[in-house]
């Protein structure tokens, strides 16, 4: 099962249904966590949001708490708050992209897609990571084909997986595969 | 004994309270209301799951209820808190049942179980316009800064996408029956409605679709993305023009993924599918951008979770809708009123059809008024926007010149 924690935004319902199409997937608020579901899950999935990721502090505990242990995956704001726990800092961006379609590649050789994979993602975001971003096990694998921004963040050895873009959005159309992907390591 | 024709003018000259809903065929009217039920955030469930249910007529299209919720009935439903605001204690919602219902398409039909339903008498109350100018609660100034803080919310990431609503009002009486025929021989939208009561009117040509409903079918028609016409325009011009357009690209594609978002809470996994993507729509004065999404909805739910799940409609707030509802609530020292609440029907089988109170003007007691809202997206400006509320509001205003 997976437990998908919901930070209230408009997008998460599009992402639960991506992944209740691939497995059986719980939601609830950020603020009304279900432990006994969250601890029988297999995967625990953290919701895109509004603000950033000092604003969740109870999500910040259930990533350090259940990091290595279950296999965790970060949308947009969850991409942020992975990296944020892992020590990254998180700024606003030149450009804000409400709604963007953006060419993403895989730019590393270590990440579970082939490297050079280049497809359309969409975006929701006005903040960032600040780079560089330095990490023992965890590694930048995708960026914007234009502006070179940290689409992605990959830890394989404790199953820690972000994505800054939205797989949810019907502005990417390989949205499943790359979600299917992820839940198959 | 008065014909189709003749009694249909009758009624329009009495006082008698009635509602017209545009159809895809013409219009239906509806009147001879047996029971009118004030909708609060303590009765909404109950009216939604128990009350609409009860099938007492022996003409099926008479079980229904036709009405409106305003918008903070809809945000308190969705468990939104709402600071002090400017109030003109309107209604929260009101809901009809009928016992008359008049269809106009090629032929005038009329089924009721009032056996004296042609029994009428004629009205002869004078209409008053008191003030000859509307009134507009925000000035570009005031409006520049609220546009400014918005702008800043959303580099912060606090909000994605913003819309500020403008209220113009005076004081005066319409009567509402000529105004909307008016109305709608200027610009007919497909979700214009009226409704016609002692103590309040409404006059609405909306032309965006919330909720359409049949069985387990479900379908959204989001607007996002409006264009002023000019001679040079049609609607292949206007679709190139909103294709090109990053701002109302984004605008709209925001929208998109915040519909689907609210459909797939109660439909089936699967089964939200984007129908027909980024159409134009024409009307008298401008271009809309619409797509359809639709879904098949999950077997437990009731009304009262589709009505949280999509209402209050998304393109009208901004998104993500709680924490924008919040900032909004903030800066928006008026009520928005009925403004972007959601008028429609409900059959008892379960069938529902909504739209959003936009282009909607209310007459309550001696207040007439109509706001507007247009989008705090950066790249645009605050000059920009205002000026799209005018236009938006423009077929309305033309009204009373």
């Amino acid at each position: 099962m997976i437990y998908l924690i919901d930070h209230e935004d408009s997008f998460t319902y599009n992402l639960a249904h991506l992944l209740d199409s691939i497995e059986p997937t719980f939601v609830s608020n950020y603020y009304e966590i279900d432990q006994i579901k969250l601890e029988k899950s297999s995967t625990i999935v953290l919701s895109p949001g509004p603000g950033e990721p000092k604003d969740y502090p109870l999500t910040t505990k259930i990533y350090n708490k259940y990091k290595g242990k279950k296999k965790i995956l970060g949308i947009c704001l969850g991409f942020q708050q992975i990296v944020f726990c892992e020590g990254a800092k998180i700024v606003q961006q030149k450009n804000i992209l409400h709604g963007y379609q953006s060419h993403i590649k895989v730019t590393n050789d270590k990440s579970i897609f082939k490297k050079n994979f280049n497809f359309l993602g969409g975006r929701y975001h006005s903040l960032k990571m600040a780079e560089p971003f330095v990490s023992q096990s965890m590694i930048i694998t995708m960026r914007c084909v234009k502006t070179n921004v940290a689409m992605a963040v990959e830890d394989d050895i404790n199953k820690v997986y972000g994505l800054q873009f939205h797989p949810d959005s019907f502005l990417t159309p390989h949205g499943k595969y790359l979600i299917k992907k992820i839940l198959s390591r | 004994m008065l014909n189709n024709k003749e009694y249909l003018n009758k009624l329009y000259q009495s006082d008698k309270p009635l509602i017209i809903y545009k159809t895809d065929k013409g219009y239906d009217i509806y009147t001879d209301f047996s029971r009118r039920i004030i909708i609060n955030k303590k009765n909404l469930k109950y009216f939604l799951n128990i009350q609409t249910k009860s099938k007492k007529s022996k003409i099926e299209e008479l079980n229904c209820y036709v009405g409106f919720f305003g918008y903070k009935l809809l945000c308190e439903n969705i468990g939104i808190k709402f600071p002090k605001q400017r109030s003109k204690n309107f209604h929260s919602g009101v809901f009809y049942k009928p016992q008359t219902k008049i269809s106009i398409g090629k032929k005038i039909i009329i089924k009721s179980i009032k056996p004296d339903f042609r029994n009428i008498s004629i009205n002869t109350k004078k209409y008053l316009q008191l003030n000859k100018k509307f009134n507009l609660n925000l000035s570009l100034k005031q409006y520049s800064k609220i546009f400014n803080d918005f702008s800043k919310n959303i580099k912060q990431g606090k909000t994605y996408q913003i819309k500020i609503a403008q209220t113009y009002s005076k004081k005066g009486n319409i009567n509402s029956i000529d105004l909307f025929w008016k109305l709608m021989k200027m610009n007919e939208s497909p979700e214009s409605f009226l409704i016609r009561e002692k103590d309040y009117n409404i006059v609405s040509c909306s032309p965006e679709t919330l909720i359409l409903k049949k069985d387990k079918t479900i379908r959204t028609k989001p607007i996002a993305g409006t264009l002023r016409k000019t001679k040079q325009l049609n609607k292949n011009k206007a679709l190139t023009f909103f294709r090109r357009n990053e701002k109302e690209t984004k605008e709209h594609n925001m929208i998109v993924d915040m519909e689907r978002n609210d459909l797939s809470k109660i439909c089936k996994t699967g089964s939200v599918k984007i129908d027909k993507l980024k159409k134009v729509e024409e009307y008298r004065d401008l271009f809309h951008y619409v797509t359809t999404i639709k879904g098949v909805i999950k077997n437990k739910m009731s009304n009262h979770d589709i009505i949280s799940s999509l209402m209050p409609g998304g393109s009208v707030i901004g998104c993500p809708k709680i924490s924008t509802i919040q900032l909004l609530n903030r800066k928006e020292k008026f009520d928005r009123n009925i403004y972007t609440g959601s008028f429609g029907i409900i059959h008892s089988n379960g069938d529902m059809r909504f739209n959003i109170m936009i282009r909607t003007l209310l007459n309550f007691k001696n207040d007439i008024e109509l706001s507007v809202a247009s989008g705090v997206i950066l790249g645009s400006t605050a000059k920009k926007e205002y000026n799209e509320n005018y236009i938006k509001a423009k077929s309305l205003l033309d009204l009373f010149n």
